[in-house]
């Protein structure tokens, strides 16, 4: 299965976990009258269970088309993606919408939550909606880990950014997952902060064994990642395992040339 | 700033439309109204002419009070011997003349009279011409109007029977008639009898109702009116042509104006509502256009030209709305025309007259409603910061309701006080405590929309609560309807406003019928009364008094007697029948068939200080005085609504007008209901205008009526329901407007089509149900309000027709649902990615 991405996209991916989500010869035109944007030019990609995974690319490189398709929000041109072994390309509008529901967390650059629910009801909202009840004691763990135990009567406006974000992830992992899609998670965060929520993600991969994706342009958000995947006019151009702010932005200083 | 307006208003097509729907429709019944108005005083004026034709002047009977005296039939001669008059010609007519139709069934009107006259035997004093066959000459012979004739398949040559008060009579018809120029009848059943048979069937032998004078040409028309009146006797008076028209058009004019004033009525509530609408689009558009106006503000707009601008918008909406209620008003001009038509009461061919006072009150009205809901929301716009520019709010920050809440509770306040003043103050007259409930109603329809806001969330929680239950999307939905509470009470203001108009009339409908079902059992033994609104044929009711099937049968009339220097009104009735047949509730004395005898009501009698056996000088409208003796004293005002009750002989010289309005009839011990029916079968034979019901029958036809009224109340208000719930489409087509990222996020976390449809959906139901429930709070004690200022004698029990209330609830509450399935749609056809991203 791999091996097909290794030829087409003269990627290395060592094949240590099964996958969690796939992306196979993906493939996004946008028209806008009579020019036509290519906005996924053939990506294949695996991201593996229980890994971070940053996505990374200058703006239009194609880095949001990819995720936003992986997760079932917007629809291939060509080629294929899969949640799990469950191809997309076969699922209605209902199905994607229970895919997602059921096995996809979601944690977006700003608007993440439901003004006129609490902290609690945010967190719960995927399960409330599947009309199931989730897991008490994981839940608890969640709710423990985010450390707003004391704030889950609250609502989104009663809390800071960083605090907002946190509910955003917390949300995500109630689910239990197969893969959660993060896109600029601390785009609109200070540096502090921002480290907190990406310190948060990365034990939620480490001690909950979570599958993540992360689209960012940010190398230090990168930094904390397993792995970064640099996307370049809808190909993947690179990737670094275990990366460091100071590779990253070498490798950027690369592509720029 | 000017062009900005125009393109914000050209982005928004659609949310134009809807909002100025409301406002188009109550314009649109303005100037209907007056359009239909202008026609048809214009065209009643003509007619008014044609009817007094060449008539120089008429003698009419006068009198101070009561019904007129008529005039000796020797008159006309006197008159006509009067110098430079060329004819004078007497003349009789009366209501209830029904001719029948060949197959035996009577020609039967909708409302509209069935008048018999006699023939004026001159072509300028006569409004009739003769179309075809010949005019009545003598004996049994009529003509019948040109509309009567074609509708009934009347023929010249063939014999018709003819209902008359003097019973009924064969009649050979001999020509057709024309009324005026068009035969304008309004429905009206017309016909004309040589006057001798026309005195003799009206029983008023001897006796004329007026008589027409012609002049000589070139008469000195003042000499000669003045010569005239010299001779008059003291009850009669001498109408000049143009007195006769001021007449005869304020007589029209009257029932025009009752025909304006409920077009107005519709107009009122329609505009009424539209208010609320108007107002909360405006809000929530200029919410929702905060960046852009503090973005305005930031680059130097003042606060005064973004006011400005939100009024000049306002002005244009208006001004629009305006233009095409003018068009849809003159539209609605025809289809009430159509609707006239269809019900047989064809309104007279008018111009079209659309005059500038009509274009005037259209575009004050519909540019001054617009224009006036907009200023609130206009004073807001022009306070947004402009930092708010820089802010990335959801929800527009919270301001204080308190002050909003304090004014809405002391307007409702004073609208409570107000009404309960007109409920329990010392205020006289049926009308004066209905005005003041009018009034207080209005103000706590003012103040309950200021201060709902208060009330709307601890309420849609609570009628969210079985949604709660539903799930996720049932969650939410309350969360929505109840997450801004002014947006939530203003677009359930305009449904709270008509349903608890259609609450209050069913309430005092339902009380009505109750009223009438326990009158019915306690005060009325009669086992059959009459149930035509037409005057009676005295004749029937004199063939059933000889009848052995009925023990006791009386007719009812009504008149005027004067008692000291009061003017009153009186009842007469066969005495002892009416005690047998009805609990007037006599406190003293008894009921006996005498002449001389007056029956008092006891608070009459109490402000007379009259005792049974008590001597009262009574005048009658003949100028006689009389002295009657007090028989009996009674307490019940139900079947006798007048202050005295007399008994029936001797009525006419008394009074000169004789007719029953309506009759009752009491079964003879041991007659089986088959005799009676047989009875009635013979006597209907005879007399098929006149119905009689046993009791069960009476009461369920009474109960039909009323319940025929609210249908025509209840059409109006559902216009105001329904322009509430487009107003409840709009705000939810706009707050799914505005809250698209929300829907997105929703969508994205796995929120289904279907539960985004539902979720939208239920909201809708909710803020329904708020307004309904509240609408429906209101119009409970309005109804209880109402009914208590109604006297009595008209409406004694209060009852709620709850299963009725019931079914407004769900029915309102469906509509709820259905007001929301555009935006709903919408809100499930959103792009998740567009929807996440949109700004």
């Amino acid at each position: 299965m791999s091996l097909l991405a290794i030829e087409e996209t003269n990627q290395i991916q060592p094949v240590t976990a099964p996958v969690a989500a796939s992306a196979r010869n993906a493939t996004k035109l946008y028209r806008t009258g009579e020019t036509e944007v290519r906005a996924l030019d053939g990506v294949s990609v695996d991201f593996e269970q229980g890994r971070f995974t940053a996505i990374m690319g200058p703006s239009g490189s194609g880095k949001s088309t990819l995720m936003h398709c992986i997760a079932g929000l917007d629809q291939l041109t060509s080629g294929s993606v899969s949640i799990g072994d469950v191809s997309l390309s076969d699922l209605n509008e209902k199905q994607l919408t229970k895919l997602r529901r059921d096995h996809v967390g979601f944690v977006f650059q700003a608007f993440n939550l439901i003004p006129t629910l609490t902290v609690e009801e945010n967190i719960k909202l995927p399960a409330a909606l599947a009309g199931t009840t989730p897991d008490a004691g994981w839940l608890a763990t969640v709710i423990d880990t985010v450390g707003l135990g004391d704030r889950l009567g609250h609502r989104p406006d009663e809390l800071s950014g960083g605090q907002r974000q946190r509910v955003a992830v917390a949300r995500a992992l109630a689910a239990q997952p197969k893969v959660i899609f993060a896109d600029e998670p601390t785009g609109n965060l200070d540096s502090r902060t921002g480290g907190e929520i990406l310190a948060f993600m990365r034990s939620a991969v480490d001690e909950m064994g979570q599958t993540i994706v992360m689209v960012t342009h940010d190398p230090i958000a990168a930094s904390y990642a397993d792995r970064a995947v640099f996307l370049a006019d809808g190909r993947i151009v690179d990737e670094i395992h275990s990366p460091t702010a100071e590779s990253v932005l070498n490798h950027m200083k690369t592509m720029g040339d | 700033m000017f062009k900005l307006t125009l393109r914000t208003l050209n982005a928004n097509k659609i949310r134009l439309a809807l909002t100025t729907f409301a406002v188009v429709l109550g314009v649109s019944f303005v100037v209907s109204s007056l359009v239909l108005g202008d026609g048809l005083r214009n065209s009643f004026g003509s007619l008014s002419e044609e009817i007094v034709g060449g008539v120089d002047l008429e003698v009419e009977p006068q009198s101070d009070f009561g019904s007129a005296q008529p005039l000796d039939e020797g008159l006309a001669a006197t008159v006509g011997s009067v110098d430079g008059v060329a004819n004078a010609v007497g003349f009789v007519s009366t209501e209830g003349i029904q001719p029948i139709k060949a197959d035996g069934t009577p020609i039967s009107t909708v409302g509209p009279p069935m008048i018999g006259m006699s023939w004026v035997d001159d072509s300028s004093l006569s409004g009739f011409t003769i179309v075809d066959g010949r005019a009545p000459a003598s004996g049994m012979e009529f003509s019948i109007d040109e509309d009567a004739a074609a509708n009934n398949d009347l023929v010249i040559g063939n014999t018709y029977g003819v209902i008359t008060p003097a019973g009924r009579v064969d009649m050979d018809l001999v020509g057709i008639t024309r009324f005026g120029e068009s035969n304008a009848t309004l429905g009206a059943v017309l016909s004309q009898y040589p006057l001798e048979t026309a005195q003799e069937l009206f029983i008023r032998e001897g006796q004329l109702d007026s008589v027409l004078v012609r002049f000589d040409d070139g008469a000195d028309r003042i000499a000669v009116q003045a010569a005239i009146t010299d001779i008059l006797p003291e009850q009669a008076v001498a109408v000049d042509q143009d007195a006769l028209l001021a007449e005869i058009k304020a007589d029209f004019n009257s029932g025009i104006n009752i025909f304006n004033n409920i077009l107005l009525g519709f107009a009122g509530v329609a505009l009424f509502v539209s208010i609320f609408i108007i107002a909360n689009t405006f809000a929530i558009v200029l919410g929702q256009r905060t960046k852009e106006l503090a973005l305005l503000r930031a680059i130097g707009a003042s606060p005064k030209q973004v006011r400005r601008s939100t009024m000049l918008e306002a002005l244009i909406v208006g001004l629009v709305a305006s233009g095409l209620g003018i068009l849809g008003g003159l539209g609605l001009n025809y289809g009430l025309r159509a609707m006239f038509s269809a019900l047989g009461a064809e309104l007279p061919q008018s111009d079209l007259i659309l005059a500038p006072r009509t274009i005037i009150v259209a575009l004050v009205v519909g540019v001054g409603v617009t224009m006036l809901s907009a200023f609130g929301p206009a004073r807001k716009a022009g306070r947004i910061a402009p930092i708010a520019a820089m802010q990335d709010s959801i929800d527009a920050p919270r301001q204080s309701d308190r002050l909003r809440n304090l004014a809405g509770a002391a307007v409702l306040a004073s609208g409570v006080a107000v009404g309960s003043f007109g409920l329990f103050g010392s205020i006289d007259g049926v009308a004066g405590r209905i005005t003041m409930l009018a009034v207080g109603a209005i103000l706590t329809f003012i103040g309950l929309t200021f201060a709902s806001p208060a009330i709307a969330k601890p309420m849609i929680s609570t009628v969210g609560l079985p949604l709660r239950a539903l799930g996720t999307a049932g969650t939410l939905s309350t969360q929505n309807a109840g997450r801004n509470p002014r947006r939530t009470a203003s677009t359930a203001a305009s449904l709270m406003v008509g349903l608890a108009l259609v609450t209050t009339a069913m309430v005092v409908g339902e009380s009505l019928k109750q009223s009438i079902s326990e009158t019915l059992a306690s005060e009325v033994k009669a086992d059959y009364i009459s149930s035509s609104d037409e005057a009676i044929n005295s004749a029937l009711i004199a063939e059933m008094g000889q009848s052995d099937t009925f023990s006791a049968v009386s007719g009812y009339r009504y008149n005027e007697i004067k008692v000291g220097d009061d003017v009153t009104g009186v009842m007469g009735g066969d005495l002892e029948a009416t005690g047998l047949m009805f609990d007037i509730g006599i406190v003293d004395g008894q009921l006996v068939n005498d002449q001389s005898q007056i029956a008092v009501l006891e608070s009459e009698a109490a402000d007379r200080a009259l005792t049974v056996g008590d001597e009262l000088a009574v005048t009658f409208p003949s100028g006689n005085t009389e002295t009657m003796t007090v028989g009996a004293i009674f307490s019940s005002t139900t079947i006798v609504d007048e202050k005295y009750l007399i008994h029936n002989e001797g009525w006419l010289t008394r009074f000169g007008d004789a007719t029953d309005w309506w009759a009752s009839a009491l079964l003879a011990d041991g007659v089986s209901a088959e005799t009676a029916d047989a009875t009635f079968a013979s006597l209907t034979e005879m007399y098929p205008q006149v119905q009689f019901e046993n009791r069960a029958d009476f009461n369920e036809s009474l109960e039909s009526q009323i319940d025929g009224m609210l249908v025509a109340i209840n059409a109006m208000l559902v216009l105001a329901i329904v322009i509430a719930l487009i107003g409840i489409a709009n705000t939810l087509a706009l707050s799914v407007f505005e809250r698209t990222r929300e829907i997105g996020l929703l969508r994205a976390v796995g929120m289904s089509r279907r539960q985004s449809r539902r979720m939208i959906r239920w909201e809708a139901a909710q803020v329904a149900m708020f307004g309904s429930l509240l609408g429906i709070g209101l119009g409970l004690v309005f109804g209880w309000g109402a009914v208590t200022a109604l006297p009595d004698s008209f409406v004694s029990v209060l009852a709620f027709p709850f299963a009725n209330i019931a079914l407004l609830v769900a029915i309102c509450a469906v509509s709820g649902l259905a007001a929301a399935a555009f935006p709903a749609r919408r809100a499930s056809k959103l792009n998740v990615l567009e929807a996440i991203s949109h700004a």
